[in-house]
């Protein structure tokens, strides 16, 4: 996984931008909370084969609960939600959903093998990788589905029509996502000696631009507020 | 050079995250296109040998904008900014220099081609790559900062003789416009990146939307962001 303080920059910066006069001490810890949680599949990968990366990193948890939001804060007569917390906890409520989605999940899903994206009703790791450009000499390139277009030709697993090839990189029965709880060379080797553990923070240089881009904006959000407050 | 887009995304997303009771579709478009600037050097290197990444990705040009900002908004008795736009004014000018620095130059920074942060003061390329983690068995491994015959502590990749940096408009090292090679405008390179555009896209539809049904609703937030500076 890109580490958990990756996320928490990503997250902070997207945070920001959506979450207007919500913007407290209170939110943000709530948001902590939220992005932190799915790393706690790590854990249950101990007991349950291929768990991390599918138990809480999908895109079935974060459906279930937007549908949830919305009955409970548009089609409710009386939102619970709004009765408990008023308007900010709908509004950090929603936000921390977004947060979720585009800050934890799908910045996995463009990581190592990337995300069980259905589980538990379709059990299968997706993985988003590729690049778009325009070209003089090939046109446009697109590599992150790989759509093959044999429409009426029956291929050799007997499959016919629009193949298309969105990433697939396994299932839970023989996928390992690497992570410190359960490192991948003590999965493979067995091995009775020491386990090397890696706890990354920045494994590379775009992960570090997030992290400090995400604590720049918290930055200059305390600097506007001070600056507020002096003018009154 | 990162893509152009992908610049455009972060400098929307701090736009967002920034310009507060100032956010409408003019303020973030000047935001967006602060990202997109620096990225203008790449047309200057058909003349000058290695501008790209160098010329407009050099920190003099918004250090001597922010003097400038600084000196009219805070030390005048009149701003000229204020002004003339007010506080809307203020707020833009300050989130579009922040868009330039942290989205425009920053994120093309963390890439192993790097960013030629003092030219012409100074010629030197300079990326930070490399990884951050703790193990078990080593400690703390971090690779980021190298310690090496360059004043700053990071890996250079060369200076504007010898190092090139490829983009769609001149693909090949030296000056001058070339005819009969391959150009390839990159729009996204990689999955994060493309999370990213999909981030900054989304965030954008949720805060206009957010603008459009706070007028009705009662939203604090709208109403103690409107006055200040800055």
């Amino acid at each position: 996984m890109p580490s958990t303080i990756v996320h928490a920059g990503f997250a902070l910066l997207l945070a920001a931008g959506l979450l207007k006069g919500a913007f407290d001490r209170r939110a943000l810890a709530v948001l902590l909370v939220i992005v932190v949680i799915p790393e706690a599949d790590t854990i249950a990968g101990l007991w349950l084969d291929g768990a991390h990366r599918a138990l809480l990193h999908n895109l079935t948890i974060p459906i279930v609960g937007g549908l949830l939001l919305y009955w409970d804060t548009s089609y409710r007569e009386r939102s619970w939600l709004r009765d408990r917390w008023g308007w900010w906890g709908v509004r950090v409520a929603w936000v921390g959903l977004f947060v979720h989605v585009f800050a934890h999940v799908l910045l996995d899903y463009a990581h190592l093998e990337g995300i069980n994206a259905f589980y538990p009703i379709v059990d299968r790791f997706v993985r988003l990788e590729g690049e778009l450009a325009l070209s003089t000499t090939e046109g446009i390139v697109q590599t992150f589905v790989d759509v093959d277009l044999d429409v009426g030709v029956a291929s050799e697993d007997g499959t016919d029509g629009i193949a298309a090839d969105v990433g697939v990189t396994g299932t839970t029965a023989d996928t390992h996502v690497d992570n410190p709880v359960e490192p991948s060379t003590a999965v493979e080797d067995d091995a009775d000696g020491p386990v090397e553990r890696l706890f990354p923070v920045a494994e590379s240089g775009w992960q570090l631009y997030l992290v400090l881009s995400g604590l720049f904006v918290l930055v200059a959000r305390r600097f506007q507020d001070r600056r507020e407050r002096d003018d009154r | 050079m990162a893509p152009t887009l992908v610049n455009v995304a972060a400098g929307v997303l701090i736009g967002l995250a920034l310009l507060g009771a100032a956010v409408d579709r003019r303020s973030l478009l000047v935001v967006a296109l602060a990202a997109a600037v620096p990225d203008l050097d790449a047309v200057l290197s058909l003349a000058i040998q290695g501008a790209t990444n160098a010329v407009f990705h050099t920190l003099l040009l918004p250090g001597v904008a922010f003097v400038v900002l600084y000196w009219d908004t805070r030390c005048r008795e009149r701003s000229w900014l204020a002004t003339r736009y007010g506080w809307y004014g203020v707020r833009v000018a300050w989130v579009a220099l922040g868009s330039y620095v942290v989205a425009g130059i920053g994120l093309d920074l963390f890439r192993p081609e790097g960013v030629n942060l003092l030219y012409p003061l100074h010629d030197r390329f300079y990326a930070v790559v490399g990884r951050l983690l703790l193990s078990t068995q080593d400690g703390l491994i971090l690779t980021f900062v190298e310690r090496g015959e360059t004043p700053l502590w990071l890996t250079s990749p060369g200076t504007t003789a010898d190092h090139h940096v490829a983009t769609w408009v001149n693909p090949t090292p030296g000056t001058g416009l070339e005819t009969g090679v391959e150009r390839r405008l990159t729009l996204v390179e990689s999955g994060w990146q493309l999370v990213v555009v999909a981030a900054a896209i989304g965030a954008t539809a949720a805060r206009f939307r957010l603008e459009r049904t706070d007028e009705d609703e009662q939203d604090p937030g709208v109403k103690t962001e409107t006055d200040g500076e800055h």
